[in-house]
Parts: C-alpha cells; structure tokens; sequence
C-alpha cells in the first residue's frame, strides 16, 4: 500500500514540477510572475479534450498539435502583445495584467464549453494499460508523467548552465540594456522563454487531469497556478532543482494525507484541496529574509494626491448624486447599485493598501466573506422579516477581518510585495475549499455549529437605532455616505505623517529603513486597516445580497474587483469607486441587459449572447490598455480635467447641461440609460471640447502657434504676441527662470515627469 | 540596410573619418530634454575624455552613442556613417563596446557566464576567457562565482573584460573610477592605455578629471546638455576644477 501510495505522489509531484518549472522560467526571464499559468494549462487541457475526444483526432497529433502549435503560440503572443509592454511598471500593474489574462481565458472556456457539461479525460494508453512492479501498480500514462517531469529537469538544468541562450535567459531579468549591449536581443530571449513556459503549462494541464480523477474543470486547473507557486517557492522561485523537490514534497503529502488520515475526518478532502496553500504559508515562514532593494524604483505609474477639502467636497458630489440618481432609476435597480457601492467600499481597501502603500490583496473579497461570517453569527438578532444584524455583529465583523488580515500577512511581511500578493490568493483558496465548505454541524470549541449552514445564509440588513438599512433607500444613501466618508478617511490618512510614511515604504524600502521605520509594523498596520474596511464592505455586500452562498465569494470575483479598480487607478479614491461600480454592477448589467435584448428579440438571441461573451473574454485585453496606461483610467481624466483649470466656464457650462439633461430625465423625455451615457460622454469628452472652444486660453503659446501654422519665430510678428509668451521663450532657450507669473497653461501631460515626488523618498 | 555586416565594419576606412561622431544630438527622458544639440567627435586612434559636472548629460551621450537611447534630433555616425537609431544590439555587433555607468555585469551570473554572455558579439567563449584570465589571473580564479558577490573592484575588472576579449572599434567607457580606490583606479586605466595602444579608439566619460589625463589626447567639457570647449585635456581639466568642482 505505502509504496503504491508513494507512487501516485511521485506522479503528482512530477506534474506539479513540469506546471513551476513553467512559471520559474517565465518569472526568471521577464521578471513577471504570470498568475494565468494555470489558465494556460487549462486551456490546453480543453483544447486537447475538443481534438481527442470530440473531434476523434489521434492521440499523439493531438499532442503534438498542443505542444507544438498551441502553446508556443499562446505564449509568444502573450509576450508580444501583453507581457513585452510591462518593463518599468510597479509590481502591481505586472500582477494585475496576468490575472487579467487568467479572467479572460477563464471566461473563453467557460463560453466556449459549457461548465455546466462533465467531461472526462482518458490516460494515455488507458487506464488498464500497466507495468506492475513487486506488486506496484504502475501505468503508462504515469510513466509517462514521471519520465516527461525527469526530461524536463535535466533539459532545463543543461539549458540553464550548458547553454549561451539558457545564460542569456538568466541574465535577461536583470539588466536587459546591459544583454543589448553584448549583443543580444532582450526581447526575442523574452519571447522563447514565454514561448517555453506556455508550452510546459500546457503539458502539465493535458497529464494533471487523468492523473487528479479524470474532470476536466476549469476553476481546479486554473487554480494549479497555486500549486506550482507553492513548489516553486521552496527553490525560492529561482532554482529549478529546487522546485522539482517542492513539488515532489507536494505530491507526496496530499496522496499520503488521503491515505492515512482517520476516516472520521471528514474535513480531511476540504483539506486536501487546501493543502498547497496552507504548505505555501509554511514555506512562507521559514523563507529567509529578501535583501531590501537599494534604488528607489522609478515606475511609470503616477498618482496625485488630493486635499482633504477637495476630497470633502467631491464626497458630498458623491452623496447628492447618488440621491439625484435615485430618482431617475426604478425600485428593481436600486439593489444593483448598493452592490455596486458595497463592492466599491471593498475596492477602497485596495486603494489604501495598493494606492498608497505597494502591497496588493488580491482576495479582498474573502475577507468580506470571514466578517460576514463572523457577523451573522454573532449579530443576527431578532426573529422572520424582523430579524435584523446589530452593531456588535457588524463590529465583530471588521475587527475579525482586520485580526485574520493580520494572520495572512505576519508570514509574508518580510518578503516582496508579490509573496504577500500569493498569500493573499492562497488564503482566498483557503477560505472557498475549507471555511465555505463547513456546511454542516461540527464541534467548535465546545458548541455544536456549523459554519456555513447548508451552505446559504440570509444576512439581515443592519438596525442601529433610528437607522434602518431594510428599506432600499435607506441603504443606498448609506452606503454612498459610508463610502464617502471612508474615502475621505482614506485621503486624509495619506496626507498624514502616516501616509508619507507608507508612501516613503512603496517608493524605498531600503531608504525607509534606513530612516528608521519599522517596517513590519507599518505594512501589518496597513494591511490591518485594509482588510477592516474590505470586511465592512464585505458584510454590507452580503446585506445587499441578502441570501448569500460560497459562489459570492469566489476567488474571480475578488481577481476582476482588484483588476477593474487598476484600470480605474488603483491610486485614486475615485479609481475604487469605478472598480467597484463595474464589478459589483457594471457586469451584471451588462450581461443582464444582453439577456433581456435576447429575449426581446429572440432572432438575434446568438448574437447578443455572442457580444455579452465577448465582452467578458475581451477582459483579458485590458492587460494591454493597463500596460500602455499603468495609472489607470481616472489619471487620464484627471490629466484632461486639470488642463481646463485657465478656463473654468467650461466646466461651469458642462454642469448646466447636466443640470438640464438631468431635468429631461427625471422628467421621461429621455431615457436613463440615455442620460447617463450622454452625461459620461460630455464629462469625458470635456477636455477636447474645451480645447476646441477655448483653445486660446488653455494652451502655452508655441502650441498655439504651431496650431495655426506660425513658427515660433514669427510669434509677434505674423501673430500678436500672447501674454506669457516672455516666459515660453526663455525656456525655449534654455535661458535661467526669471520670475514670472505662474501661468495655468502647461498641460498635465508636460508636467508629469517634474512630479517625480513619487519616486522619491518624502518624509 | 548593411547593419550586420562583420563587426569590424566600423574601423575607418580613412583615417580621417572620426570613428565616432555626434552632430547637433537632442535626447530627452520622457518630456524633460537632457541633450540639446551634442556635437562631439572621436577621431581614430585616439582617447577622448568627456568631462564635466554630475547630471551634465555623460552618461546620456553614452547611451546616445552606444544605440541603447534614441535621439530626438541630429546624428549619430560610425566611421562616417549615418546610423542614427541603430539599435544597442546592432551596435555592439557592428564592434562599439559600451561599458556603462555602475558595474556592467550581471550579478546573478557566475563570471565565466558573463563571459559567455559577451561572446554574443562573434568571439569565442575561449578566446575571451583566455583574454581576461591573462590580464586578471583573479577572474581565473573565480571563474565559477557569482559576480554580484565580488569586490567592486573585481567586477569593474569583469565588465572590462568584455572589451579586452571582443577585439572592438570603439570602446565607451562611462565612469571606470565609480566607487573605487584610487589604486585600482589607476591600474584600470592603465589597461585602458594598453588598449589605447592597440590603436582602439576609445570615449570615456569622467567626473574627476585627473585619472584619464595621463592617457586621452583630446577633451571635451560637458556643461547642462551640451559640449561648451573641446581641447587640450590639461586646460580642460584645469577650466573644470577651478569653475565647476571648485578646486
Ligand atoms: N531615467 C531618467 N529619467 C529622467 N531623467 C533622467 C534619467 N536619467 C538621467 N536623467 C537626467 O538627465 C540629466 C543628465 O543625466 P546623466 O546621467 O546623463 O548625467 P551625467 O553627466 O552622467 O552625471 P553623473 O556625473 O552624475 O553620472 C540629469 O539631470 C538627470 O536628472
Ligand atoms: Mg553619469
């Protein structure tokens, strides 16, 4: 028994091996850790079913079709349209564009073949083809599985130390003007690594599958991407042998844990799904220190940091508009929109612990989940539609996700930001394969309860005192209010010595520490503040929600909230709530609205359901507007907007037609769709309008001049010589500043690179 | 275009072709323009020193005149040749070796990789091994350490290795002297010289001007984004102290 046993670990070791050798040469070569490793594997497992199994092609050219064509292509692609674009951001953006990636792939499988249908994959050579050695039974496809995962060790081992290209590789991460200097191509070394890396993802999803039972499923091979971290974590992401070990100790301990654990442990299956992740954070603890970085990292991405008045007065903006809105919108839509806001609370932390401080959470939601446990078991008071969550439950709640924040970050604080990142991810999967699982009755210290009764809860909404969130209105203007209010909070807390500290964190490690701070304290405190308010946001999603079950929190739900709140700008309070707004919102909307065209018109049913699909897969292109815009969407707009300061009546003009678009809403002549896309569209096409109307005032006048064709020569003298012209020329000239007044009229864009402020260290 | 010719394509026909020669150069990071028209030239055969105060645009030209930066405006040329926006690789295979600012190694690579690495511009891993463990028996000896774990020292003896190994036209060398002691200072520029000898012709970037003098025949003074005097480096060295360096 044991040594059979050792056996089917050995195996699932070997693919663990060949899924992080993967990972390990992608993230050595271009330095970015790809999250959709797994994704890729599991699109070539699917791919591989569709031509084996569906289309009847043989075996061993639907292999090599796989490994030949598939995922090279898949990975070179990526590379050349994605991952090549992502030098010189922060690590955040490089994680952001990869999960990205793992959303859209996850979304084109799912479209493309229904999850609802089983799918089974045979072993290679059957399951009855086998060698049996003293007693051991041994089959092919496990052969097959062991000797691949050996030929690849070997192979990358020569690649790496016997081989120019293989050295090059390694050296490719580090300092890749350096390799163009001796000659070599950065890129194209890039290219075949991604090309090499895809192609072994690959391998790995076309022999996991049998080995694990035979399910083709999305979601588990997706999720291999843990695994193969957790394996590649003991070569601490860099040695292969390593690697192969970690995996090896993988595979051996989940079959050994199936096999020797008392039958009375039920849990024992939950904990098995769990086991990478909880051997992640064991590996995490006994990781040796990272040796800080010296250089402030100089990234692309830059972010402005509002006063605490400003912020106040757009809060208000905020509140008064959600009140206006309200009135435009039917009963039905108002739930959607407090989820919205929920989600966009959730988003906030983000803000917070990614905006100001440089590390990343990328399962916010699954701390929502834990406060809304912890608060529905300790809140609920009252009895049928009375029933109602106290203050104590909600409080409970946050303080409990703010202690597990905590716990989840103490082993990954010492190390780089993408360690805590991976944690996070891992205690996401912790908290779907094990706590959600709890739906029936068990001991806990003492009481009989179930965690996660039968797996659907019903959160009440809150009652403290007068306030009452069980009416809809009541609910909606509260939750923009808290939402407000947080992120004024949030603003007021970066501008703080607080603030400056963590700022000073994100740019310099090693010069903060220099400076004296501590900087486990710091990053736990923050993160501590940061999981509170993604648990105060979690509960009031579940409130929304009402009846709430695992799928709310599954780990992609919290991937797009930390992706779209990147696109919106992670930096920017305003960047949560569109974040949030698209996640919790936007997609329901848009999917929801695609349905009921469908059904409305039944003729073009395909073709709307084709374009609600595609939206979804086309997530995965946002990787690239993210990597030609790092700092998200509402800098740009931010950048256009400060640019109309020498001509405010455009604004003021632009709020009179949102005044009166507003009035024609709320009084039917148009739409609410309509209203609010005119209004999103006059608000966003402002800073051209304005140009186009105002253009004299809001341009320096070198700019003006090439407009309309003069030279700057002839400015005085073909045209009247603009006011601030004096000013424009010395510059020009290179002359010394001499005092001048300050005109409003350089573009943001112009000034961006004198704001290196966030590149350097301020304290 | 003949980019990829043999890599000695760069070595003067006739002798009065600089090898090396910027016209009139702009270069900007982003919006903020650092060169503002370079004219500098490096005729065959000889040393020139590119001196002047920190963030007066050296390492900038390097960059410039190495492919690695591109340029807004004017020329870069090569034994006469226009080839502005050449690339870095393309550069260094038509046989200009740039050594850059900091230590040009990799520091995860042990030094006989590094070694390796540099052979991506034609030579032999063998040849240039035997050129730089001749010249630094210590690189011998350390053949199999990770650079990043060497003395500053040692790893300026590495990235120079490149350029004893490679046999190049042009060798640009940008701040030699950074961090070390002034012994090691001056052995490496005593190489350098050799190398000089060799009738390579060489541009080299230096704050402290004291340390090139013995070995450069002309001088250029760079001042806020462009060359202000071309000369004698003695004078130069002399205007720079007492102006710029205050002494
Ligand atoms: N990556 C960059 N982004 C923006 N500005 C830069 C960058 N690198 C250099 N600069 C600016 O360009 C100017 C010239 O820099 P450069 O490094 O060429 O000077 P240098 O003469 O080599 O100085 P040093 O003697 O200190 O090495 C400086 O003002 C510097 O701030
Ligand atoms: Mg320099």
């Amino acid at each position: 028994m044991f040594l059979t046993f050792t056996v089917l670990g050995l195996v699932l070791g070997a693919v663990y091996a060949i899924a992080a050798s993967g990972l390990v040469l992608t993230y050595n070569t271009s330095g970015i850790f790809n999250f959709a490793h797994g994704a890729q594997a599991m699109i070539g497992a699917f791919t591989f079913y569709q031509l084996q199994v569906v289309w009847g092609v043989p075996t061993l050219l639907a292999v090599a079709i796989v490994l030949g064509i598939l995922g090279p292509l898949m990975g070179y692609l990526l590379h050349r349209f994605i991952m090549g674009g992502l030098r010189d951001t922060a690590e955040v953006t490089k994680i952001v564009v990869t999960v990205a990636i793992l959303l859209g792939f996850v979304s084109l499988s799912h479209w493309v073949w229904s999850p609802q249908d089983a799918r089974m994959v045979r072993m290679f050579f059957g399951a009855d083809s086998y060698v049996s050695i003293g007693g051991v039974v041994i089959r092919y496809h496990e052969i097959i599985c062991l000797v691949a995962a050996a030929g690849i060790a070997i192979g990358l081992r020569l690649l790496f130390t016997k081989s120019r290209m293989g050295v090059v590789m390694r050296g490719a991460v580090d300092d890749p003007d350096l390799l163009r200097l001796n000659g070599h191509d950065p890129e194209r070394v890039a290219a075949i690594a991604w090309a090499m890396g895809s192609t072994l993802a690959v391998l790995a999803g076309i022999l996991i599958t049998p080995v694990g039972g035979g399910a083709l499923e999305a979601n588990a091979l997706t999720l291999l991407v843990i695994d193969a971290f957790a394996a590649a974590l003991f070569g601490r992401l860099r040695s292969i042998p390593r690697t192969f070990v970690g995996a090896v100790v993988l595979g051996m301990a989940s079959t050994y844990l199936v096999a020797y654990a008392p039958s009375n442990w039920t849990w024992v299956t939950n904990l098995r799904d769990a086991l990478p992740m909880i051997l992640l954070f064991v590996v995490l603890l006994v990781l040796p220190q990272d040796r800080l970085r010296g250089a402030a990292v100089r990234t692309r991405e830059r972010y402005e940091v509002p006063t605490v008045r400003r912020a106040a007065i757009w809060g208000v903006v905020l509140v008064v508009a959600t009140v206006a809105f309200r009135q435009l919108i039917d009963d039905s839509s108002v739930g959607t929109l407090i989820l919205g806001l929920t989600f966009a609370i959730i988003a906030l932390s983000l803000t917070l612990l990614t905006g100001y401080a440089g590390e990343l959470n990328l399962a916010p939601i699954s701390f929502g989940a834990i406060a809304t446990l912890v608060a529905f078991h300790t809140g609920i008071t009252g009895q049928g539609l009375d029933a109602r969550m106290s203050l104590t439950g909600l409080v409970l709640g946050v303080l409990a996700a703010a202690i597990t924040g905590a716990l989840v970050a103490l082993p990954a604080l010492r190390l780089r930001g993408l360690y805590l990142a991976l944690a996070t991810l891992a205690f996401g999967g912790i908290v779907s394969s094990m706590v959600l699982r709890e739906t029936q009755p068990r001991s806990w210290f003492g009481h009989e309860f179930a965690l996660f009764p039968q797996g659907t809860i019903i959160v009440w909404p809150l009652k403290v005192g007068p306030l009452d969130l069980g009416d809809q209105d009541v609910f909606l203007y509260t939750t923009a209010t808290i939402f407000a209010v947080l992120g004024v909070g949030v603003i007021a807390l970066r501008n703080s010595g607080y603030g400056r500290r963590l700022a000073a964190m994100k740019d310099s490690p090693a010069a903060a520490v220099m400076l004296g701070q501590r900087l486990v304290r710091l990053k736990l405190s923050v993160f501590m503040i940061s999981t509170a308010i993604a648990g105060l946001g979690g509960i009031l999603m579940s409130m929304a929600l009402s009846s709430v079950t695992s799928d709310h929190f599954v780990y992609t739900l919290s991937l797009s909230l930390v992706m779209l709140t990147v696109v919106g700008g992670i930096g920017y309070v305003s960047g949560a709530l569109f974040g949030g707004l698209i996640a919790g919102a936007g997609f329901s909307l848009i999917v929801g609205t695609f349905n009921e065209l469908g059904s409305a018109h039944p003729e073009h049913a395909s073709t709307f359901s084709i374009i609600s699909h595609l939206i979804l897969v086309a997530v995965a292109l946002v990787g690239v507007g993210v990597a030609h815009n790092p700092s998200g969407n509402m800098s740009s707009i931010f950048a256009g907007h400060r640019f109309l300061a020498g001509a405010p009546e455009v604004r003021y003009a632009a709020i009179g037609v949102t005044v009166v678009l507003y009035g024609l809403a709320y009084a039917g002549v148009i739409g609410t769709w309509t209203f609010g896309i005119l209004v999103a569209v006059l608000w966003m096409a402002l800073p051209a309008l304005g140009l186009w109307l105002r253009a004299e005032r809001l341009l320096p006048p070198e700019a003006l001049a090439a407009r309309r064709g003069v030279p700057l020569e002839l400015v005085g003298v073909d045209v009247p010589y603009p006011d601030g012209f004096g000013g424009q020329l010395d510059r020009t000239l290179g002359l010394p500043a001499r005092a001048r007044r300050a005109t409003p009229t350089i573009p943001a864009q112009a000034q961006a690179p004198s704001e290196e402020g966030e590149s350097h260290v301020r304290v | 275009m003949t980019l990829t010719q043999p890599h000695d394509a760069v070595r003067p026909r006739r002798s009065e072709e600089p090898v090396l020669e910027l016209v009139g150069v702009r270069a900007a990071y982003g919006a903020i323009e650092v060169l503002k028209g370079v004219d500098l030239s490096v005729p065959a055969g000889t040393v020139c020193a590119l001196l002047g105060p920190n963030g007066g645009g050296k390492t900038t030209t390097m960059r410039v005149a190495s492919g690695l930066m591109p340029t807004t405006a004017g020329e870069v040329r090569y034994s006469g040749r226009n080839v502005t926006g050449i690339t870095a690789g393309e550069a260094a295979r038509l046989g200009v070796c740039s050594i850059p600012e900091g230590r040009g190694v990799f520091a995860n690579l042990t030094v006989r990789e590094n070694l390796w690495v540099a052979t991506g511009t034609g030579t032999s891993l063998a040849e240039i091994e035997e050129a730089a463990y001749t010249r630094f028996p210590k690189l011998g000896e350390r053949r199999h350490q990770l650079a990043g774990s060497m003395s500053g020292g040692e790893q300026q003896m590495l990235a120079l290795s490149r350029a004893l190994g490679t046999d190049p036209a042009v060798l640009l060398l940008d701040e030699l002297s950074m961090g070390l002691a002034p012994m090691i200072v001056s052995s490496m520029y005593d190489i350098v010289g050799a190398l000089a000898a060799e009738g390579i012709s060489i541009l080299v970037a230096e704050q402290f001007a004291r340390v090139v003098l013995p070995i450069a025949d002309t001088a250029a003074l760079m001042l806020g984004g462009r060359i202000v005097q071309v000369g004698d480096p003695a004078e130069i060295e002399d205007e720079l102290s007492t102006t710029y360096l205050g002494g």
